[in-house]
């Protein structure tokens, strides 16, 4: 069975009901997630949240926006690219997804290691719990420590608290020049590395850098290399980064477009273990925020153990 | 009670036991002038072992405590209502930097700008830079999660803050990491920074280091009109530049700085200065410069001018960081403000603001975070002046409602502590209190540590927990 509710006043009955009669449920936004991700949960019934959807508030000058947790990456991608701005979350994961499953698994990308991770991205949330409040933690501004911290939160649960319905986040402008490599040099050749770590760590850091597999470069169209480097920022600061670069190894440019080739290729999978939620204080956390322990309940762990 | 100090005493010794009023005096305030609070006994532990085994005396008596690093916070957050004052500032041992990963750990008394010090040698520093840096804790920036104006560019507290180890107000030892993404986990460590002391004591914290900039560029933009420099902030986040920090000093700030020993060189005719840093890799920001300059100019800068050097750029910074004290001279009071507004709407508020402030004639000083729209308006004033005080007051829940009004927050970086509980219900509909209580019982379900703060108790349900929350 599949319920679909089209406003929180229809959510927060389901998740009262769902309580009250103890009927597991299982969250789906946009359903493009790899069943590796979330075919660990257990319920017959499911919970579709892609009603939720659609851009609140974007104001340029302040960047920062807010969207319905259905809203897909691509459509963030395309609202903000209008004003030269992103959310620089890029995600793992193909662009159809929804921003509210990239937050409640804390999905990063390539570029979090320059530009953030859901965690530092989030700056509010709004969600329905498992005792079927409608709550919100954070706001709409870019530096907010009213209150206990509901936003960090939410922001990894993996929807075992409840469903998250709307979330605010900061956006960056995009930089003057961005442009994509590909980097050659052997296998085994450890100079060659230490200088990519190097170069990371340094002051002209690439936006991304990732070393590929033979399969994903295969995959991507690039049989032999090694990394892919992303550099981002002004002219000069390109330039150096780029000269930077080339001391690595062979370099060849491509197309920015390969980015999101790769992150649909999702090198980086992440599932739900046993032992996760699982240690005595996050059994608390899920126990005053899903009594009836219904929501997303993994197969394998949110401590089935802890419930009443 | 006496059975409860003989404890106390016997675990850090009677010379940091403290029970005698005078004694007590010295922590019945914090920074935020006006409040006072007396508390029943204050302890002083020594060690982190120290420190486990007084939070589990004061479980075992059922005693309320607050927790205190350097007692700099401005929300009233390290008040002890007679209740137990849990100080931690002889916890202050930097117990290791690792320059390899660029991490350190520390005890939580460690000062902030002493850590920076230590990180030194090794081309690193603690990058959340509070204007109290000089004396605040890292252990109370990690409760406030504590900003500075280097978090525009570089992030705040929680962005730097990588594990901690925390007793529970029953005793229990917790670690907290930052998940990794290949392992799901609630965020219990980001549920804690800011949680103000509520949900227990940090005894280690291992925080980021960052690497200092190859380059720093410090320039300061002169306005005849605060809404000018307010335009000149907005235009230069809108354009997409990310200084390192953007600070704005209004006529009334300027002129306070410049009479004291702080003065640092700020046109004292301008209506308002802007501090604005640029840092990075040298390459690249020359560009970054001119484009500030050129922002500035556009918005009707009178003069743009670079510090020539380190020793003035940090006299610029001087005035800047020392500017509540420069403030709190002009009167004996100062109250204190720390709301957050977008950042494209900072021009109408400050004229709103000061409309406010001319109505019920009170002299508001702004110095504030003004990339991040973090607004400070201060207003000295004299609390034993009943006309006085009251206007103030009046003032101030204006400009916080005006802020609340256009989609901003009552706290970026202070804290809620005592001081803006009432706001709580103004920014929060009762269910989102609700959670957050629940949040917090999760980590003290007996609501022991630091009782009363951040969120109003009449807002929590009654313990609503299954049985079995205590496992
Ligand atoms: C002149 C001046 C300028 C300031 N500028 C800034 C600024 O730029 N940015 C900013 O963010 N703040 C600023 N502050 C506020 C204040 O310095 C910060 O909030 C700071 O983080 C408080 O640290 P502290 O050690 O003094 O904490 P305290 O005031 O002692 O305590 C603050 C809170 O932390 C809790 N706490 C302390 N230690 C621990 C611990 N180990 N475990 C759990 N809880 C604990 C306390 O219970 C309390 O709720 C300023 C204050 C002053 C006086």
């Amino acid at each position: 069975m599949t319920l679909q509710p089209a406003n929180t006043g229809e959510l927060q009955t389901i998740a009262h009901d769902a309580r009250a009669r103890s009927t597991p449920l299982r969250l789906v936004s946009r359903g493009t997630w790899p069943a590796g991700v979330t075919g660990g949960v257990v319920a017959s019934t499911s919970l579709d949240l892609s009603l939720f959807t659609g851009i609140v508030e974007y104001v340029p000058g302040d960047l920062t926006l807010t969207a319905g947790s259905a809203t897909t990456i691509s459509e963030i991608d395309a609202a903000t690219a209008a004003h030269n701005q992103w959310c620089p979350l890029l995600p793992w994961g193909d662009d159809g997804g929804s921003l509210g499953a990239t937050f409640a698994t804390a999905t990063t990308g390539p570029c979090a290691r320059s530009l953030g991770t859901p965690r530092d991205v989030a700056i509010g949330v709004q969600f329905v719990d498992g005792t079927g409040a409608l709550a919100r933690g954070g706001g709409r501004v870019v530096k907010n420590v009213a209150g206990f911290d509901l936003t960090r939160l939410m922001v990894g649960s993996w929807g075992t608290l409840g469903a998250i319905t709307e979330i605010s986040i900061r956006l960056r402008a995009r930089p003057v020049v961005d442009e994509s490599w590909t980097l050659y040099f052997t296998p085994g050749d450890i100079a060659a590395q230490s200088r990519l770590a190097a170069l990371r760590r340094g002051p002209l850091a690439p936006l991304a850098s990732e070393i590929l597999t033979t399969a994903h470069a295969a995959a991507l169209g690039f049989p032999r290399a090694s990394a892919l480097i992303r550099l981002g920022g002004n002219t000069a600061f390109v330039a150096a980064a780029r000269a930077a670069m080339r001391e690595i190894g062979r370099t060849e440019p491509c197309d920015t477009t390969v980015w999101s080739r790769y992150r649909a290729l999702d090198p980086h999978p992440r599932a739900v273990t046993a032992n996760a939620f699982a240690d005595p204080l996050s059994r608390r956390i899920k126990m005053l925020f899903d009594p009836a322990h219904v929501w997303n309940r993994f197969e394998c762990g949110t401590g089935a153990e802890g419930k009443s | 009670m006496p059975e409860l100090a003989t404890t106390l005493s016997h675990i850090v010794g009677t010379r940091y036991c403290l029970t005698r009023a005078t004694e007590l005096l010295a922590y019945a305030t914090d920074a935020l002038p006006g409040n006072r609070r007396r508390p029943r006994l204050a302890v002083m532990p020594g060690t982190r072992d120290e420190t486990v085994a007084v939070v589990r005396a004061l479980y075992a008596a059922g005693m309320p405590f607050v927790p205190r690093g350097a007692g700099t916070g401005l929300s009233g957050g390290a008040l002890a209502d007679n209740v137990v004052l849990l100080g931690l500032q002889r916890l202050r041992q930097i117990i290791t930097i690792d320059p390899e990963s660029r991490t350190a750990t520390v005890e939580p008394g460690v000062v902030n700008a002493a850590l920076s010090k230590a990180a030194l040698p090794f081309g690193l520093h603690y990058a959340p830079d509070p204007s109290s840096q000089t004396a605040c804790t890292i252990g109370g920036n990690l409760a406030e999660n504590a900003g500075g104006p280097h978090c525009l560019k570089y992030g705040v507290t929680l962005n730097h803050v990588l594990a901690a180890t925390v007793v529970l107000p029953n005793g229990e030892i917790v670690s907290l990491t930052a998940p990794s993404e290949e392992t799901p986990a609630y965020d219990l460590l980001g549920a804690f920074v800011g949680s103000e002391g509520c949900f227990g004591v940090a005894i280690d914290i291992t925080v980021r280091l960052t690497p200092n900039p190859e380059h720093v560029h410090t320039m300061l933009a002169d306005f005849s009109s605060i809404d000018d420099a307010a335009r000149a902030t907005s235009a230069i986040i809108a354009a997409g530049i990310l200084p390192a920090a953007l600070e704005l000093m209004d006529a009334a700030t300027i002129q306070a700085v410049e009479s004291s020993i702080y003065a640092a060189g700020y046109p004292i005719d301008a209506a308002a200065v802007l501090l604005v840093e640029v840092d990075g890799a040298a390459d690249g920001l020359d560009d970054d410069v001119e484009a500030v300059v050129r922002i500035c100019r556009a918005c009707g800068a009178r003069m743009v001018r670079s510090a020539s050097d380190a020793i003035e750029r940090g006299r610029l910074w001087q005035g800047r960081k020392k500017a509540f004290g420069a403030m709190g001279r002009l009167a004996p009071h100062l109250a204190v403000q720390d709301a957050v507004v977008p950042r494209s709407q900072l021009a109408p508020i400050l004229a709103r603001m000061a409309e406010i402030g001319t109505r019920h004639n009170v002299r508001i000083c702004n110095v504030f975070h003004a990339g991040d729209g973090n607004l400070h308006p201060n207003i000295p004033y004299d609390a034993g002046n009943a006309d006085e005080s009251a206007r103030v007051h009046a003032a101030m829940s204006e400009i916080m409602e005006l802020c609340i009004s256009v989609g901003g927050t009552i706290t970026g970086e202070h804290g809620v502590g005592s001081d803006k509980l009432a706001y709580m219900e103004r920014m929060f509909p009762g269910d989102s209190l609700d959670a957050m209580c629940r949040l917090r019982d999760a980590f003290d379900p007996e609501r022991r540590a630091n009782p009363g703060k951040v969120v109003p108790s009449h807002r929590c349900k009654e313990w609503h927990a299954a049985p079995g929350a205590h496992t």
